[in-house]
Order: structure tokens, then C-alpha cells, then sequence
């Protein structure tokens, strides 16, 4: 019966994947065919713009040698210098077959991804060197990238209609702030902008231009309330800054966790005078820039690099005004700068120096977010284990949560003990085939593994090595929860691993380690 | 989740109470009746006005609401009741079917875990010519049985008839925690049924207690069976209930031959394997996960965890159910492909208790400057609508994380009444407490008296997996404490349970 369950939500959220990922969902719900009174608004061809069209493909996270069923995305890229198309990351998310169009005409020619940020949501995509690439971008010509939207100023969002002709929205900035893009963890910088956007076929990426120039991409729009996010310019330029230098870094991060501290009672039990600035620090990520320099929990955060971080958590940006403090290392630095942070510990101004670094997602216990690739897994014996990962808990739903994945997901958020523990990753059996040789196991799912054969299971390359060891002619599995422990005959598992191979299930193959 | 454990917290709350139904005594099942005889005289309508505590506001009165069950005469002024036609009563009214007199009454015991209570009329003249009903045994399959008593449809009494479809190990869903021997019968039981005895050949063989709340299922009621009965009698035999004793383990069935092999039972059928156990549970000193039940009080155990008992298979959870606080039971087990032997001294094990839904009892709080702090158990659970992750991962690993050994009553911020002294702290609602002022919280006791401590200037209230402590300035939060008692109208500001 859990199996059944699911299954069911597995299927209902990928489709939610596809139907409502969290960002960039401009129009793309109502296809509005362009109609006789659009086509005939003098218009102008914007030569900058690209039509991309991507097929993309995820895979079964329940079943992980199996692929979703193919779907495809759509959006209007942005020709930059060198004939390379930036995009959001997610047109390139998953992606089996990427093309690029040209909206007036609609020749078409192939693409690939040259770099992709999934956390800052931008993909750079370029088209192999062909003849058929250099006709296709031989009207084209590349759109510089301006970086100096202020809250107030006019920006106006591009779509193209049925025919190629330019169709413009045009919206006003009014407000500037941090949150995060599409997947978990920090905050980016956003423009939120509020005006009406014509419903169109385009969708996962559409350009915002400032005059001439690109001033983002379009995040998300709430026709509701005409309100637009957008994922603006600077976070695009420190993008492609990365790129260029030929190794792709990623955008720092500090690694704690701020509490503000406008509380007056809060504020004097912290030892804080009432107009002093300085946020409390409630936790600081191991290994992560942060705690390199130095800093600890119960420290008060008073300044970075020379900003001084408000009550709130927020510094005066020059451009913006008040900002959440993240942006100052995420936004305005890059990996391998210096950063300066000024705390008070214990009464005294303390300052530490660090170098900025990037906590990458495969560093985390639980996998952050996963695209392009397959989830790992061992399958033994009918035994299928994998990584805990947060897509695999997301399939789920907040709502779902309860026995099994509820201890699954509490793991997800508080990661420290096993961390300590020295676990890179949190294995766990997460559904049982019905083979001869798991008779009486098939109802599990949802435990995670300590040791297998009396080795420790640091991460799904411990346990294939484990499983070669076998004391005796049974494999032990132990268990941290409930039944704490299985055995599993070495030769029937064998040979059931052979009889699942291309057997009913369709498997492949009996593990994805890479 | 899975796999059936020896506890019974795992149950299922499938099955919401049907109240009250009255038994008819008949020799033969298919015999008409003559109300005239007397015969059922024995069968009464109970009719209860109740006042539901308010777990949200746990300094008021409570619901007032009513309901209306059946009993039946088991002994001199001794009247035999479902526990939930009589939870919460603030008045109980018997009447006979022939006799529209109301004649009040009062609990003499209640036991919650096996939804039985037994009562008395205040003035028991009116019920001394009354033939008490006299008790069997455990019906076999398929032979007839009736219900009787006062179900929605009517006012006077009712029966309906059917057979006995099944014996089994079931939820009692009254704790919503229990599990016991119940019958499952094809008659009609409906509201007003509860607590009402169901008759073959004139004698009572269970009381009509539950029906079954899915859509899928049809003609399903079940009955408390005779055994579940005589243990309540004989558990108050002493003047006071003891509330079952249980192993305070879980199994898992030994199905798989590695599995089987490795345990070194050598196949047969025999044996299960203990998959978990609670430390401060009867056998906490005694079983190891990977141990290899054989057998119970000599009853050979199977791998699926069933024995032979009276005839029939059952749950071996049913030879400790029989038992009382006290009484030993002998084991006997493998243990790394050993026979070893062992006598259990069962007792009651209480931590799982707070996973049940508790009656009659006045909810416990505390309250400073706004902030309410409440023990944590499943009235509150329910009553609050708790959606927070660690709460809810607290209240459901309660026993699998043996989380009681460390906190064996957590405690929980349930609300903050708005004041200009705790504005900022009105997000952090739905917590559990760790600690106040460095001391560790481990019952709602422990945060009156940490409160209590006047030795700092502030009051620092650390939650549990929260980021930032709650901070109240003591002079501040004595001074606000007053008016906010005053402006939520809050009578006490703290109600810790009867000394």
C-alpha cells in the first residue's frame, strides 16, 4: 500500500515539475495564438533574440534506471558575444535535444550547453561550428548586458509572435531584493517589477531589456497581481565573468544562518545598545566560508567587507538601499576573494579574514537539487538503495510527510549528526522488487543503512564495496530503524540480480555510481 | 507502518466508536421476544451529558455536548458500559426499557485501553429485581449472534442479528494506541449501540463497542469479547484498574530463509525475530533486537509472530494481554543460534500512554507573560493542529527514537497571546521546549519551577531545533503577566495535575 502511495505522488509531482517549477513561469500556460490586431502593431525585430526550443527528460527518482517521459520547454534566448545564447537554467535542465530558431524565419540549427548555474538558474548555450550555424547567426548580432536598473526605472519584457514580430511589455522596477532562484539555498539578487505582461507562447525564459540592453531574464510573473520577478543583470554578468576565465566556480556563500535582533528585550540580553547595528549568528556551516574565517555560533555579525549589517540583516547598498546582507558575498564577490567580517564576541570587536569559497551540492549530506544525471543507486538482490536526496523528498510533498519520510526529511534539515558522523551521504533502502530471495522484506522502504557486512556506510560506493565482503553466505544489513536487521543469501541475491537484469522491471544495469 | 508490531501504538484509527446498544437475552436466537418477561429488563439506555476539555484554551471549562450509549446489568447495582459512552460525563442517566425514569449514576471504574467502564446507580433500588446477564464464552465462526440496545433510529430498545464473521487482534479505537482481541460480527451496530451486549443462546459473549468508518467495508461491527471483559473484572477486582501490562517490543516475521538461517532458527516455522525494544518496557533488560522468540508461556511461537491459543491463531501479544501487572511470563529465545530461557515480570509501559487520546481529565498548562506551554501528548496534537516538523517528528518517533528516555514529557509552546512584552515572539508557537534558563525541560513540572527561579535578570527559552532562544525580561514579563491573565480572561495560570 505505501508502495502504491508512492507511486502516485512520484507521478503527480514530477508532472507539478514540469507544470509549476517554482521560477521562471511567465505565460506559457495559455497559448494566446497572435491574433490579427497583434500582428498588425508596428512592431520591430529585435536581432538579439533567439528562439530555443529544448526537449527535456528527468529520470524516475523512485525507479532510478528508468527516464520520465520526455517533454518540451520553450524560450527566447539572448545572443551574447562569441554566438553564444544565454538562457535561464532551466531550458537546459534535463536536456536531451536543445535547437535554437530564428524567430522571422524559423530556420533552425542544433545547440549544446557551454555552462550552466542552477543556482543562479542561467545556462549558456552555443550551436556547433557548422555552415549551418554560421548562416544562422549571420543576422544576428550580440546584445550588451547593463547592469544599472535602480529601483524606479522602466524596463520592458521581450516575446516574439507567431510570425517573429517583437511583442513588448513594458514594467517599472519597484523593489530590489534576495531570494532564492529555483532550487534550495541562498538568495540571489531580484528585481520585482509590476506592469502586464501579454500572454504569449514563449515561456521558460524570456529577456528584460533596459533600452537597448539586457537588464535580465524574466523569473516568474503573477498575473493575479502583475507583479514580475526578475533575474537581473549583475547576477548575469558575474555569471559569464566566470565563465570567461575558462573554469566555472560558482557564486560564494558565507555558510551561516542570521537572526535579526530588532527585539528590545533580545537586544539587551545579547549585550546590543538600542541603535548599534549587528544581527545574531544562530549557525555557521561546517567547511563553509564563514567558519573557515573563523566565526561562531553567538557571534553578532556587524559588518562585511566594510558594510555595516543592520539589525534587520540588511546593509545600505550604494544602488539598491537596503539589502539582505547575502548579497554582499554572493552578488559583489567571487569565489577565492577576501572578505572581511567584523563580529562581536563577548563584548569585543572581533574581525576575521577568509577567503570566499562555494559549498558545491555534492558536498552535502543530502543532495541539494540533482539535473542532467541519474540518481545513484546499488540495486542487490531486489534491494534497491539510494542517497537521500531533497528531489527524492519533494516527490513526496510537504503534506505527505509522516512515518519513514518525515524521519527522512528532519534528517534533510538538521544534517549535523550524521555529518559528525562522518557520512557523505545518507544511504537508505528505498523500496524492495519482489524477488525469491527478498521474501519477506517487500513492505520496507524508507530506513537508512549504517553497515553492511560489519563496514560502516559512508556513501553508496561503501556499500557496493561492502556487499563484496560477506562473512558467511548471507549478507547483514543493519538497519537504523525498525526491523534494525535483514539477511540476504549471497547466492540468491545473485542470482536474482541476473534475472532482474532486462527481466520485468527493465532494468539496465544494478547500480549508478557516477 | 509495516509489518504488525507487538505494541499496539501502531494501530490504526480506523474504526470511530459506535455508540450504545442494549442486548436482548433470548435462549434461542431466533425466538421471538416478550419485552413483558423481563428478560431484557437488564438492558439499559445510557444518556450522558459530557464536557469535552478544550486543549486549546486548557484554562476553560471545555464543549458541553451529550451523547446517549447502552449497558447492561452485570451484578448487584454493577451496570457494564463502553468507556466511551461514559468519558467526560458530567452526568449519567440510566433508564430501562420499560420505565422512563431517569435514575442517575456514577463511574465505578474505567479502563480507556479496552473501552470498558463499569457503573453504578446512585440509588440502586430501582434495579434490585433486575436479573443481571450472565456471561459466555467466545463464539465460533458463523454461528448467530444479536445485538441489543438503544441506536439512532428510535427511542426504545433495539436488536439486530448476524454472525460472527471474525475473530481477531484488533484497534480499539478509543485510545486510538490499543489493540486487543475483537470479534467482528455481520449485525447492524450503529451509534447508541456502544456499550450494549451481544447475546447468543441468552448469555452475553461480547459488548457492541465499534463499526468500521471506510467507505469500502460493509456490515462490519465488532464486539469486545468475553476474555477482554473478565480481564477488566478481575484487573478491578482489587478496587482499581491497572491498565494492561505488554512486552514493550516489536516484531518482525521471519519470512526470508537468509534471513531465517542467519537467526539460526533452522526453518519449521517457528520462531520471530525481535526487531525492537524499548528499554524501559518489560523486556528491556531482557531481549536484543535480533533475538529469536520461540516460545511464550510454552505456547510455541510462529515466524509470523501468531500462536495457538484456545484453539485458534492469535497474536501472541494475546497470552501477556490475559496477564496482570506482576504476574511472569516465561520466554524462551535464541539468541546468536542459542536457546536461552528467561521469566518476564510484565509491567505496564507508560510512555506510550501520552500517544493515546486520554478522557476525564483536566488539561495541564502553564502560562507566563502570554506565552501557554503544554505537555505534549495526542489531545494536544489533535486539538492544536501541530504542523511543525520537529513536533510532529517528536510525537511520531516518540517510542521508535526512544525519545521518553531522554524527555519523557516534552513540552510544548503552544500559543503566544499577543502583548507588547512577547510581540516578537508569536512566530515561534508550535515548539518544544529544551531548555529554560540552562535547565533541561523534561516535563511541564520542570518550566513551572524553572520559571520560578527569580536568580536572573532575564528569562532565555531555548527550543528545540529552533535558531534563536526567546528572551523575556523577567521585570518586564512579571509586570505584563497580570494584564494579559486579565485580557485573554484567564482564570489560573497554571494547572499541573492533581498532587
Amino acid at each position: 500500500m505505501k508502495l502504491f502511495t508512492s507511486f502516485l505522488l512520484l507521478a503527480t509531482s514530477a508532472s507539478c515539475l514540469h507544470a509549476q517549477s517554482p521560477g521562471p513561469a511567465a505565460p506559457r500556460k495559455k497559448r494566446v495564438l497572435t491574433n490579427a490586431a497583434a500582428a498588425a502593431q508596428p512592431t520591430v525585430q529585435n536581432s538579439s533574440l533567439v528562439k530555443v526550443n529544448a526537449t527535456s527528460q528527468s529520470y524516475n527518482l523512485h525507479l532510478p534506471w528508468q527516464k520520465e517521459s520526455p517533454s518540451g520547454r520553450r524560450g527566447l534566448g539572448v545572443v551574447l558575444a562569441g554566438n553564444r545564447v544565454l538562457v535561464t537554467a532551466q531550458m537546459a535542465a534535463d536536456a536531451t535535444y536543445l535547437e535554437l530558431e530564428l524567430p522571422e524565419s524559423g530556420q533552425k540549427t542544433p545547440a549544446k550547453v557551454v555552462a550552466v548555474d542552477y543556482e543562479a538558474n542561467l545556462a549558456l548555450l552555443e550551436s556547433p561550428p557548422s555552415d549551418k550555424q554560421k548562416a544562422f547567426f549571420a543576422g544576428l548580432k550580440p546584445m550588451s548586458i547593463d547592469a544599472s536598473a535602480r529601483i524606479g526605472d522602466a524596463v520592458t519584457i521581450l516575446q516574439t509572435g507567431r510570425v517573429g514580430e517583437l511583442i513588448e511589455s513594458p514594467l517599472n522596477i519597484s523593489k530590489v531584493m534576495s531570494r532564492r532562484y529555483i532550487v534550495e539555498g541562498s538568495g540571489f539578487l531580484v528585481y520585482e517589477a509590476t506592469g502586464i505582461i501579454r500572454s504569449e507562447a514563449n515561456s521558460f525564459t524570456l529577456p528584460v531589456v533596459k533600452g537597448n540592453k539586457l537588464a535580465g531574464l524574466l523569473l516568474s510573473y503573477d498575473s493575479k497581481n502583475q507583479v514580475t520577478t526578475i533575474l537581473p543583470a549583475p547576477i548575469i554578468e558575474h555569471f559569464l565573468k566566470d565563465v570567461a576565465d575558462g573554469s566555472y566556480e560558482g557564486f560564494p556563500g558565507l555558510g551561516m544562518e542570521l537572526q535579526a535582533t530588532q527585539d528590545e528585550q533580545f537586544r539587551e540580553f545579547l549585550g546590543l545598545k538600542p541603535n548599534e547595528p549587528g544581527v545574531l549568528i544562530s549557525a555557521v556551516v561546517k567547511g563553509a566560508s564563514a567558519e573557515q574565517a573563523g566565526m561562531k555560533k553567538g557571534d553578532i555579525l556587524v559588518s562585511i567587507n566594510g558594510f555595516t549589517i543592520d539589525s534587520r540583516g540588511d546593509y545600505k547598498d550604494p544602488q539598491y538601499g537596503a539589502l539582505s546582507a547575502g548579497h554582499l558575498v554572493r552578488g559583489r564577490a567571487y569565489v577565492g576573494d577576501k572578505v572581511e567580517i567584523k563580529v562581536i564576541r563577548e563584548g569585543k570587536e572581533v574581525t576575521l579574514n577568509g577567503t570566499l569559497a562555494r559549498k558545491k551540492p555534492e558536498a552535502h549530506l543530502v543532495l541539494p537539487y540533482q539535473f542532467d544525471r541519474g540518481p545513484r543507486y546499488v540495486l542487490m538482490g531486489g534491494l534497491l538503495f539510494q542517497e537521500l536526496s531533497q528531489p527524492y523528498l519533494d516527490a513526496f510533498g510537504e503534506e505527505q510527510r509522516s512515518g519513514a519520510i518525515l524521519r527522512l526529511a528532519r534528517i534533510a534539515t538538521n544534517p549535523e549528526k550524521y555529518e559528525e558522523a562522518g557520512r557523505k551521504k545518507l544511504v537508505f533502502l528505498s523500496l524492495v522488487l519482489p524477488t525469491p530471495g527478498a521474501q519477506g522484506y517487500d513492505k520496507l522502504g524508507g530506513q537508512v543503512v549504517n553497515k553492511v557486512n560489519g563496514k560502516v556506510i559512508n556513501d553508496l560506493n561503501d556499500l557496493a564495496e561492502a556487499f563484496k565482503s560477506a562473512k558467511e553466505t548471507w549478507h547483514v544489513i543493519e538497519l537504523d530503524d525498525f526491523p534494525h536487521i535483514l539477511h540476504l543469501d549471497t547466492f540468491n541475491a545473485e542470482r536474482d540480480n541476473m534475472r532482474l537484469l532486462g527481466g520485468a522491471y527493465r532494468i539496465g544495469s544494478l547500480k549508478r555510481l557516477e | 507502518m509495516n509489518i504488525r508490531p507487538l505494541l499496539t501504538l501502531f494501530a490504526l484509527a480506523l474504526l470511530p466508536p459506535v455508540m450504545a446498544q442494549p442486548a436482548p437475552e433470548t435462549p434461542t436466537a431466533s425466538q421471538a421476544i416478550d419485552l413483558g418477561s423481563g428478560a431484557w429488563d437488564g438492558v439499559v439506555n445510557i444518556d450522558v451529558s459530557v464536557l469535552v476539555p478544550d486543549y486549546r484554551e486548557p484554562w476553560n471549562a471545555g464543549q458541553p455536548s451529550g451523547g446517549s450509549g447502552t449497558g447492561f446489568l452485570i451484578g448487584k447495582n454493577r451496570f457494564l458500559t463502553n468507556a466511551h459512552v461514559v468519558s467526560n460525563a458530567t452526568r449519567i442517566l440510566i433508564r430501562t426499557s420499560n420505565d422512563p425514569e431517569p435514575h442517575p449514576a456514577k463511574i465505578v471504574h474505567i479502563a480507556h485501553d479496552c473501552d470498558l467502564a463499569l457503573i453504578e446507580a446512585e440509588d440502586p433500588a430501582h434495579f434490585e429485581k433486575l436479573k443481571p446477564l450472565d456471561f459466555g464464552g467466545i463464539p465460533q465462526l458463523n454461528t448467530e449472534v444479536i445485538a441489543v440496545g438503544y441506536p439512532i433510529g428510535g427511542d426504545r430498545i433495539s436488536v439486530t442479528r448476524g454472525v460472527v464473521s471474525r475473530i481477531d487482534f484488533r484497534p480499539y479505537s478509543h485510545t486510538s494506541v490499543d489493540s486487543h482481541l475483537a470479534i467482528q460480527v455481520d449485525a447492524a451496530i450503529n451509534p447508541g449501540n456502544s456499550g450494549g451486549p451481544v447475546l447468543q443462546g441468552g448469555k452475553v459473549v461480547g459488548v457492541a463497542f465499534q463499526g468500521f468508518s471506510g467507505r469500502v467495508a460493509q456490515n462490519v461491527g465488532y464486539m469486545i469479547p468475553v476474555p477482554v471483559i473478565k480481564r477488566f473484572l478481575k484487573d478491578i477486582e482489587d478496587g482499581r484498574y491497572d491498565h494492561y501490562v505488554d512486552l514493550a517490543a516489536s516484531d518482525f516475521p521471519i519470512e526470508n530463509p537468509a534471513q531465517a538461517k542467519a537467526l539460526g532458527t533452522h526453518g519449521g516455522g517457528v520462531g520471530v525475530m525481535v526487531a525492537d525494544v524499548e528499554p524501559a518496557g518489560s523486556v528491556g533488560e531482557i531481549l536484543k533486537i535480533g533475538d529469536v522468540i520461540l516460545s511464550i508461556d510454552d505456547n510455541p511461537v510462529l515466524n509470523n509472530g501468531l500462536v495457538r491459543f484456545e484453539g485458534e491463531l492469535m497474536d501472541m501479544n494475546e497470552i501477556v494481554e490475559r496477564k496482570f501487572a506482576g504476574d511472569k511470563i516465561k520466554l524462551e529465545f535464541l539468541r546468536g543460534g542459542k536457546k536461552q530461557e528467561a521469566t518476564v515480570t510484565l509491567k505496564r509501559f507508560d510512555p506510550y500512554v501520552r500517544l493515546g487520546a486520554t478522557y476525564n481529565q483536566r488539561p495541564r498548562y502553564v502560562v507566563f507573560a502570554g506565552l501557554v506551554f503544554q505537555p505534549m501528548d495526542r489531545n494536544l496534537m489533535d486539538a492544536h493542529q501541530i504542523r511543525d516538523r520537529t513536533v510532529s517528528y517528536v510525537f511520531d518517533n516518540f517510542l521508535t527514537d526512544k525519545l521518553y528516555v531522554e524527555r519523557p514529557e516534552p513540552v510544548v509552546l503552544t500559543n503566544v497571546l499577543p502583548d507588547e512584552v512577547n510581540t516578537w515572539l508569536t512566530p515561534y508557537a508550535h515548539s518544544i521546549v529544551d531548555e529554560i534558563n540552562g535547565v533541561k525541560i523534561k516535563s511541564l513540572k520542570d518550566v513551572q519551577s524553572a520559571l520560578a527561579k527569580k536568580d536572573q535578570a532575564f528569562i532565555e527559552i531555548r527550543l528545540l531545533e529552533k535558531s534563536r532562544p526567546l528572551v523575556l525580561k523577567r521585570e518586564l514579563a512579571e509586570a505584563a503577566h497580570p494584564r494579559i491573565m486579565q485580557t485573554y480572561n484567564i482564570q489560573g495560570d497554571s494547572f499541573v495535575g492533581e498532587e
